[in-house]
């Protein structure tokens, strides 16, 4: 496993694109994150130009457990820019046509597969990393009475969110393989949300009970947006799991269409 | 010797066209065997079926016989078509990527570095390198692993005249190592000065194969030429000859199977000709396989 790791990740290592990119994704998501204090304050600000005040210290953005939710809810829109590196890295190999020679060099089929797989994995991975790191330091400056009980109470959101990064993730690895090219493939994964929609919009009178197994659909469902909590509206705030069973599935198939469709390519 | 490649009734179909019909093969032990046949006779897609990238349609093939597997690629060394690397990683990060993956000793790098003559390069992009180099690197990668065989499909494709004679030195250099080695290529004299064994392909189905010695045996042609007017009549009153033909300024005589040039030399002389000119033309690959490809054109 680690061999194939490896592999994959000597390819990348010295890909300057590859630093790029993943560079921004880990600045912009950590940034992002770790600066809603600073947003709500600027809020406050613009509100207080024109008469109406904010007491940003009535909202609990950053306060245990809350703030599992919050982070991990924002994250989710970064994984985009992780899925386009994904991209670029399976569809190189068919540009380059690197693809045949690793199969030539003695890697078996799956075995390339797997390699990309694991590459995924070790994205999810540290992207959760990242959030747990960022969780920490912000929730103990930002929480006034900490209770410790709270601390990890809502980390459930954290695994959530290794499932939505990495379903995202293989969902792109099969749109590559599948597509072969980079630039048409990122163009299909950032209409696939609008797609999804408008077939959703179409069946929702007819058939509203289905809609929550669309993959798109089933990967957003795994964190419920948060923030209308704090116009004391109900929301979701815990990982349902239905939806994570709904994910996980979509999971394997994705992957397991990489498979099949590779087993079959003459490369 | 041992059979390291046995191939048995491979057959590709690409829709309604059959690129590779039929193939049966034999590699042994220690044979430098060319593959020819035109562009476009399915060399590559055979190769390419045998190194696991093209799925057969039918038919099966076995190395050291045993059955084909990943692990067994292991034991080959191949370039397929053109060199195939990452251009962004240096020709020194490729081999080491070609060894990971072939679970090969990294310290062989910097032995087929020095064997193709790159180690002054070896830290540079591959995109910066020139074709003779990246024909070259490819062959290093080939022999990362210490294959037991090694493939080279048209390795001095689009070569300048120097960079085909550093190619071919370094085959001769490797085949004289004792490894077999499968090439194929349409270049004939290639073919007829590197390799032991040889099989013509065309259209995807098996037209010959045999040694290279056996090229040029039989028959020779007798290019002859003398200051003398009727030389031509003399000549066809030789019982050697079978026909005698004016080839330009020469004469070219095809002998009858047990007489040679010097008997014609003898001939002559005895009939008061001294010859101005006198040359054994064997018969070349060349002339054998264009020969084999029209003995073979369907009706």
């Amino acid at each position: 496993m680690l061999h194939l790791l490896t592999i994959d990740l000597k390819k990348l290592t010295s890909y300057r694109t590859f630093w790029v990119v993943v560079g921004l994704y880990f600045l912009t998501l950590g940034f992002t994150t770790a600066s809603g204090m600073e947003f709500l304050k600027w809020l406050a600000s613009k509100g207080a130009e024109f008469g109406t005040s904010l007491n940003i210290n009535r909202i609990p953005l950053y306060h245990f457990p809350d703030i599992w939710q919050n982070l991990v809810y924002i994250s989710g829109f970064f994984k985009l820019i992780l899925a386009f590196m994904v991209i670029i890295s399976v569809t190189n190999e068919f540009t380059y046509r690197t693809i045949r020679q690793n199969i030539i060099d003695g890697l078996s089929r799956t075995e390339f597969l797997l390699s990309k797989v694991l590459t995924n994995v070790l994205l999810s991975v540290l992207s959760c990393l990242m959030i747990f790191f960022i969780v920490m330091l912000t929730g103990l400056i930002y929480t006034p009475n900490l209770e410790l009980s709270y601390l990890f109470s809502d980390i459930g959101f954290l695994i959530a969110y290794f499932l939505e990064v990495f379903a995202f993730l293989s969902y792109a690895l099969m749109l590559g393989l599948l597509i072969q090219r980079s630039g048409l493939t990122i163009v299909v994964i950032s209409l696939s949300h609008m797609l999804e929609f408008i077939l959703k919009a179409n069946l929702d009178d007819r058939f509203p009970s289905i809609i929550p197994f669309f993959p798109m659909e089933s990967i957003s469902n795994l964190v419920a947006m948060p923030f209308p909590r704090y116009v004391f509206q109900e929301i979701q705030d815990y990982v349902s799991i239905t939806s994570v069973a709904i994910a996980l599935f979509w999971t394997i198939a994705f992957n397991y269409l990489s498979y099949l469709k590779l087993k079959k390519s003459d490369l | 010797m041992q059979t390291v490649l046995s191939v048995r009734g491979l057959t590709k179909n690409f829709g309604r066209l059959c690129a590779v019909n039929q193939l049966n093969l034999e590699v042994k032990a220690g044979q430098v065997f060319g593959m020819l046949g035109p562009n476009g006779s399915g060399k590559t897609t055979t190769l390419g079926m045998l190194m696991g990238v093209t799925n057969p349609s039918a038919g099966e093939f076995s190395w050291f016989g045993e059955a084909p597997s990943h692990t067994i690629r292991k034991r080959i060394g191949a370039v397929l078509e053109h060199p195939i690397f990452y251009p962004y990683l240096s020709g020194q990060k490729n081999l080491e990527l070609n060894a990971t993956i072939k679970q090969a000793d990294p310290a062989n790098i910097a032995k087929v570095l020095e064997l193709v003559e790159l180690t002054a390069r070896k830290d540079h992009k591959y995109r910066t390198y020139s074709l003779g180099m990246k024909q070259r690197l490819a062959i290093a990668s080939a022999l990362v692993n210490d294959p037991e065989i090694l493939i080279l499909d048209e390795p001095t494709n689009g070569l300048d005249p120097m960079g085909i004679a550093e190619i071919r030195q370094i085959i001769k250099r490797i085949a004289a190592d004792g490894k077999t080695i499968i090439l194929a290529s349409h270049l004939l004299d290639e073919v007829q000065k590197v390799c032991t064994h040889y099989a013509v392909l065309r259209k995807g189905q098996l037209v010959h194969s045999g040694p290279v010695d056996d090229v040029g045996k039989g028959e020779e042609l007798v290019e002859v030429n003398a200051y003398h007017d009727d030389l031509g009549l003399i000549l066809q009153r030789f019982e050697g000859a079978k026909s005698v033909k004016k080839d330009g300024a020469n004469y070219s005589v095809q002998m009858n199977e047990g007489f040679h040039s010097h008997d014609l030399n003898k001939f002559l002389f005895s009939n008061g000709i001294v010859v101005s000119y006198l040359a054994t033309q064997k018969k070349s690959l060349e002339k054998q396989f264009l020969e084999i490809l029209s003995e073979n054109k369907p009706a």
